[in-house]
């Protein structure tokens, strides 16, 4: 007869790991049902028709208070967007430019750490791959 | 104590068992009090940071390079340090260990004003632009494009339409074609129930709540055993320092911009055009049969998001003569990052690049 003792630690890990399984298993039937996926979806609707609501009310209270709208920000930040566009814009044909005269082009935009090589020392690109098969 | 009591095989479970759990208490007092780990921290310039758009490159390791570099394609849903996660347990420091010139295209949530980015956006503007980018920092005309998940989407519709002349060999991870096997998600877009205009409308961009929401439910137990399985195993260090870097990514869920989550819900999980034969993406009809680089494909066998027969049709569907797909053991997460990837997949695909990379 053994006199191992029974490890109530393995124990509670194989309860846990076999519930889980049944719970994905049942779980997973009852969420991808039409029922579930109705019901989900009518909570979601209800949830955006709050949000809209919150949204109108909101921006009438931002008025009143002489302050920007969410909206009134989405603008600012598209027309940052299109501020940042034609700076990158002007970025590539500064490189091109740069590249057409034989002068190094324009590095990375931002990094704190040091690049492994410079632009003196390029890695070169000659590399083969090992003849023998990975194990 | 008597010799008989410390004899006994109960008590000394009863001993062992109290020792563990005061090992876990400090454990979990120290788990609490440190710092996250420091994820995606691989030494990198940042060549582009444009709206949602980033494009990385890694310091290279290795004074020869193979002539091909490499581009990671990460998907638009998730942050790309799982590729970085921490030195040791990072594909982008093994592909950088192996000689690889290794930069990735990656996502920051996108902004309010970018809720128009289309599915064109990401395949005819993002892409290319990384591309042109890589070759211009390399000198080197071609690249090899990794693409992980929906970042495999999106490579194979470049490739399909622009990938001619720019692509050396095309590798994608995890990569669904045919979206009615993803029987979850169908649930939940299906048509009759789920009012997309109405969300984009509201909403603006899909916001990451609800796909952390939705890519949770897909193992609708699992979360409730999180907490109970990890103060069981808060002595085990390499199983809590796993446990925090995956949970930190797989909860950092990124929006989607509004127009090209209506797409993408529109064209492949109601009308699963890739598998129907009417994707389109610019106007422009897209034939994955036009992909005619090398190519490979993994897949994951216990993959819960995107399940092996979503992916199945793909190796037929690309119209490469050298093309391959692989199953590996593990998950949708696992087969990149855990450690089955370190054993399995990062050896094989380095393998199969660098034959095709001089």
């Amino acid at each position: 007869m053994s006199s191992t003792p029974p490890d109530p630690a393995a124990f509670f890990r194989t309860m846990l790991g076999e519930w889980e399984k049944i719970a994905n298993g049942v779980g997973g039937q009852v969420l991808k049902s039409a029922d579930f996926a109705r019901t989900m979806q009518g909570a979601s609707g209800a949830a955006l028709n709050a949000q809209e609501a919150m949204k109108g009310v909101m921006e009438r209270a931002l008025a009143a208070a002489n302050m920007p709208s969410r909206t009134e920000l989405e603008d600012l930040s598209a027309r940052l967007a299109r501020i940042e566009a034609a700076m990158f814009r002007l970025e590539g044909k500064i490189d091109a430019l740069g590249a057409a005269s034989g002068l190094a082009t324009s590095d990375a935009t931002g990094s704190a750490d040091a690049p492994a090589g410079t632009a003196g020392a390029r890695p070169t690109r000659n590399r083969k791959p090992p003849a023998a098969d990975p194990a | 104590m008597t010799d008989a009591v410390a004899l006994d095989p109960v008590f000394r479970s009863a001993q062992a068992e109290f020792e563990r759990a005061l090992v876990r208490n400090v454990k979990g007092l120290e788990y609490f009090g440190s710092p996250a780990p420091v994820l995606g921290a691989s030494p990198k310039d940042v060549l582009v940071e444009r709206g949602t758009m980033r494009l990385y490159h890694y310091h290279a390791r290795q004074d020869d390079l193979y002539r091909v570099p490499i581009l990671l394609v990460m998907a638009t849903t998730n942050r790309g340090y799982i590729f970085d996660m921490v030195p040791g347990q990072s594909l982008v420091e093994y592909l950088l260990v192996q000689g690889f010139d290794v930069f990735m295209l990656d996502w920051e949530a996108p902004r309010a004003d970018e809720r128009t980015l289309s599915l064109e956006s990401y395949v005819l503007d993002f892409l290319p632009h990384a591309v042109a980018r890589v070759a211009q920092e390399t000198g080197e005309p071609d690249v090899n494009v990794v693409g992980y998940c929906f970042g495999g989407v999106l490579s194979l519709l470049w490739a399909a339409l622009e990938g001619k002349d720019r692509l050396a060999n095309l590798v994608t991870f995890t990569t669904p074609v045919d979206f009615g096997k993803m029987e979850m998600f169908q649930a939940w877009s299906d048509r009759r129930f789920f009012d997309v205009d109405r969300l984009v409308q509201v909403f603006g961009n899909c916001p990451g709540d609800y796909l952390y929401t939705a890519f949770d439910m897909l193992r609708p137990g699992t979360r409730a055993v999180t907490a109970p399985r990890l103060y069981q195993q808060l002595d085990d260090e390499a199983y809590v320092r796993s446990f925090r870097m995956f949970d930190r990514w797989s909860a950092d869920i990124l929006p989607l911009a509004g127009e090209y989550f209506r797409q993408t819900t529109r064209q492949l999980m109601w009308d699963n055009c890739l598998m129907n034969g009417c994707m389109e993406v610019g106007g422009r009809a897209v034939d994955l049969g036009a992909v005619t680089a090398p190519f490979l494909h993994v897949a994951a066998q216990h993959d819960h998001i995107v399940p092996t027969e979503a992916s199945a049709p793909l190796l037929s569907m690309v119209g490469s003569a050298d093309k391959e797909e692989v199953v590996l053991k593990g998950g949708h997460v696992s087969l990149v990052a855990g450690g089955n990837a370190v054993k399995r997949l990062w050896p094989k695909l380095a393998h199969w690049l660098g034959e095709r990379s001089t």
